[in-house]
């Protein structure tokens, strides 16, 4: 029996701990009632009468504005301390941070109707700060025109990522080029050229895997033992190396690094070239692999067999075409004064 | 060379000394090579409608022989004129028009909005080469996109853009992109890019997403031809037409508060050769904030002989005094054993950051085919200075 008790004793602490590393046992007090106050005819500004004052104050009642109301408090501790969420303060103190914002200038636009924009609050939400779909509602044009700096102070301090669309979720490293095709500009709200150019650039000097390889929760491409198994990864998805690598970028760090170039064997296994013609099937498969080390001059090692007339054939798979000029690179090296 | 960068140097710090700035500069040193990196990045935003930024590095070898090597990675200055209907951007950044490549270049780029929705980009340019290469002649890109919005749901739009390597077409690309978001619920994205050089599908890709709720759950396809994305100067543009292929689902789902758990099951096909692409990850965070997280990952990639099973962890225990403890672990599993059984790799590292200094040393040890065992120590010391 003792066993059972104590058994049961620690799954429910196991339980409570796992409940709150989860997040699921808030020790935060919940939202403040606001809808009963509303239902109740108290008007915003009798508890929040600095609202049309200046400055940088958060308009949070203090305990003489409640207490003029609740004349026999329940307790003698503050009211914030348990009917105010810590997580809606901290929603408005980053708002006070991050935001241009000034209630004296809207309230004469929406006729002191608090409302117009907190319309959560007669509803019950939890949230106070009105999601940014409220502003565009008289904004449009600032959203049209993706001047967020119209109301953000700064983007990519304020480390804001979207809620719904364009979250950041997932797969992102895959998924963000095809969202960035079509909204490009506004993904330049909140990143700047080096953001993108930090992958994408030509002159990178190290991925952010590398410059940033204290800090394993952001996101980047070549993360972790990434240099042991490119080759598996590159085999596995041909041409995805191109998006960002020049084609030759393989055999320069082969090089560098000792495993490729002069005095190195032939990577390639008995059989690449012959009966077996390998060689041909990947290439076709990958011919970025290739160009890696075969490119530039290297390339006269593939023409010396596969010019017209020469023994490799036709390399070219069927329905092939191309708008180039015979005459233009790279076709005149296998067709020699325009021989089709 | 040398003199380019310092120049480089010379205009970030310049521009640098406008209000309100910011300024960061990051030393890197590696007992692998390169020995060391010094990068230095600042951005100003002299007006409302006038920024600039600038990200410049120096690298020095280990190797003896090997000269110290630095470039510039970005520098650009943006304007917005026409009550923010236009902005233009000129200097060294990555080109994007809609599905096309990226392609990163010196040159200068404007969007304009025109009445009806409809919106142009053009950029025209010099295509970067590393080391600041400029002996070639007749190198450029230009291009050019028009894309319309359809009520406040999303956009569509169509680019175009052609580039020539000493004269010679390198790149003709013709592009179409499209996205929207329908509800708060739905997304939807796509993008095709077309060879004209050597007519051909150079890549198709397609995400659609579902959100309701605790999860998300997406919907992609992705076509990619290698050969369509080789410039068409090379040889090897013209001899493979066969593309690879992956689709797949990814649920993401807040199972708790703190927990985000991810699921991405897809399947890969590479001309004959078939393999799955599954992946699952676990997510929590210790506390609200996200300042300490774990996160556990099991993966199964690759095609026919490249196919490997991995299993990585990664834990940032926050700290007292700004310090914070970083581990990530990766155990890697090659079907083909030919090469070594299991390449594991693990890294530990700690860090301070108060806002204002940046330092981490950590030391990285790996066994892979190509090192039976290997350790790595890395150290960071950064700055930041403004906003």
């Amino acid at each position: 029996m003792k066993r059972v008790v104590f058994a049961a004793v620690v799954a429910l602490a196991g339980l409570a701990a796992c409940a709150g590393i989860l997040g699921l046992r808030r020790s935060t007090p919940e939202s403040f009632p606001h809808r009963s106050h509303v239902v109740a005819g108290v008007s915003c500004t009798r508890c929040h009468p600095t609202m049309e004052a200046a400055g940088s104050a958060l308009h949070l009642p203090d305990d003489a504005t409640c207490t003029s109301c609740h004349t026999k408090p329940h307790d003698t501790r503050s009211c914030a301390g348990c009917h105010v969420s810590t997580l809606v303060v901290a929603e408005l103190v980053e708002a006070r941070a991050h935001l241009k914002f000034d209630h004296r200038r809207h309230s004469s636009a929406t006729q002191g109707n608090c409302m117009r924009c907190h319309d959560g609050v007669a509803t019950g939400a939890s949230r106070v700060r009105p999601p940014m779909a409220t502003c565009f509602r008289c904004h449009a044009d600032k959203r049209d025109a993706r001047a967020c700096d119209s109301c953000h102070r700064d983007l990519a301090e304020e480390g804001t990522l979207p809620e719904s669309h364009l979250a950041h979720d997932g797969d992102w490293i895959r998924e963000h080029g095809t969202r960035a095709a079509s909204s490009g500009d506004l993904c330049q709200s909140c990143h700047q050229e080096s953001f993108c150019a930090s992958c994408h650039g030509k002159t990178v000097p190290a991925l952010p895997a590398a410059t940033r390889f204290a800090d394993p929760n952001r996101q980047s491409i070549h993360r972790a033992g990434f240099a042991a198994r490119h080759a598996l990864e590159a085999r596995s998805d041909p041409g995805a190396c191109t998006t960002c690598h020049a084609p030759d970028r393989c055999a320069a760090c082969h090089t560098a690094k000792g495993i490729a170039g002069e005095g190195r064997g032939s990577p390639h296994p008995a059989g690449w070239v012959g009966i077996d013609n390998r060689h041909g099937r990947e290439a076709r498969r990958d011919p970025a692999a290739c160009a890696s080390c075969h490119g530039g001059a290297g390339e006269q090692l593939c023409a010396s067999c596969h010019s017209v007339g020469g023994i490799g054939g036709n390399p070219h798979p069927p329905g092939w075409t191309s708008r180039q000029p015979l005459s233009a690179m790279p076709c005149r090296m296998c067709h020699p004064l325009g021989a089709r | 060379m040398r003199a380019l960068v310092v120049l480089a140097l010379v205009i970030a710090i310049r521009v640098a000394t406008a209000d309100p700035l910011r300024l960061r500069g990051d030393a890197l040193a590696s007992t692998a090579s390169p020995a060391g990196l010094l990068v230095l990045e600042t951005d100003a935003a002299v007006r409302a409608d006038l920024s600039a930024e600038a990200v410049v590095w120096l690298a020095g070898s280990r190797t003896p022989g090997e000269d110290t090597t630095g470039d510039v990675l970005v520098i650009a200055v943006r304007a917005r004129a026409l009550a923010d209907r236009a902005d233009v951007r000129f200097g060294r950044f990555v080109s994007t028009l809609g599905a096309l490549q990226p392609a990163h270049v010196d040159g200068g780029a404007t969007r304009v909005r025109l009445p009806r929705r409809f919106e142009v980009e053009l950029v025209a340019g010099i295509p970067v080469m590393p080391g600041l290469a400029t002996a070639r002649s007749w190198d450029w890109i230009a291009g050019g996109r028009l894309a319309r919005r359809i009520a406040d749901a999303g956009s569509v739009g169509i680019a175009y853009a052609q580039r020539r390597d000493d004269g010679q077409l390198a790149r003709e690309e013709l592009g179409a992109d499209a996205g929207f978001a329908l509800g708060k619920r739905h997304d939807l994205g796509t993008r095709v890019a077309y060879d004209l050089a050597n007519p051909g599908l150079a890549e198709v890709a397609l995400t659609a997403s579902y959100r309701r709720g605790a999860v998300r759950t997406e919907l992609y396809g992705i076509h990619r031809a290698a050969s369509h994305l080789l410039p068409a100067t090379s040889l090897f543009s013209v001899i493979g037409d066969v593309p690879s292929r992956r689709a797949g689902t990814v649920v993401t789902w807040r199972a708790a508060p703190r927990l985000d758990v991810i699921g991405d099951a897809g399947l890969r096909v590479v001309d004959s050769d078939v393999g799955a692409e599954l992946v699952a990850r676990a997510r929590l965070r210790l506390d609200d904030r996200g300042s300490s997280v774990v996160t556990g990952e099991l993966r199964r990639s690759g095609v026919g002989a490249d196919m490997w099973s991995g299993i990585r962890g990664v834990a940032r225990i926050a700290l007292p005094a700004s310090l914070a403890f970083t581990s990530e672990l990766e155990l890697v599993i090659p079907d083909d054993d030919r090469r070594g059984g299991v390449w594991p790799w693990g890294l530990g590292a700690v860090t301070y950051d108060d806002g204002t200094w940046l330092a981490a040393l950590a030391i990285e040890a790996s066994a892979s085919a190509e090192y039976r065992h290997r350790v790595d120590v890395l150290g960071q010391l950064g700055r930041r200075w403004g906003r």
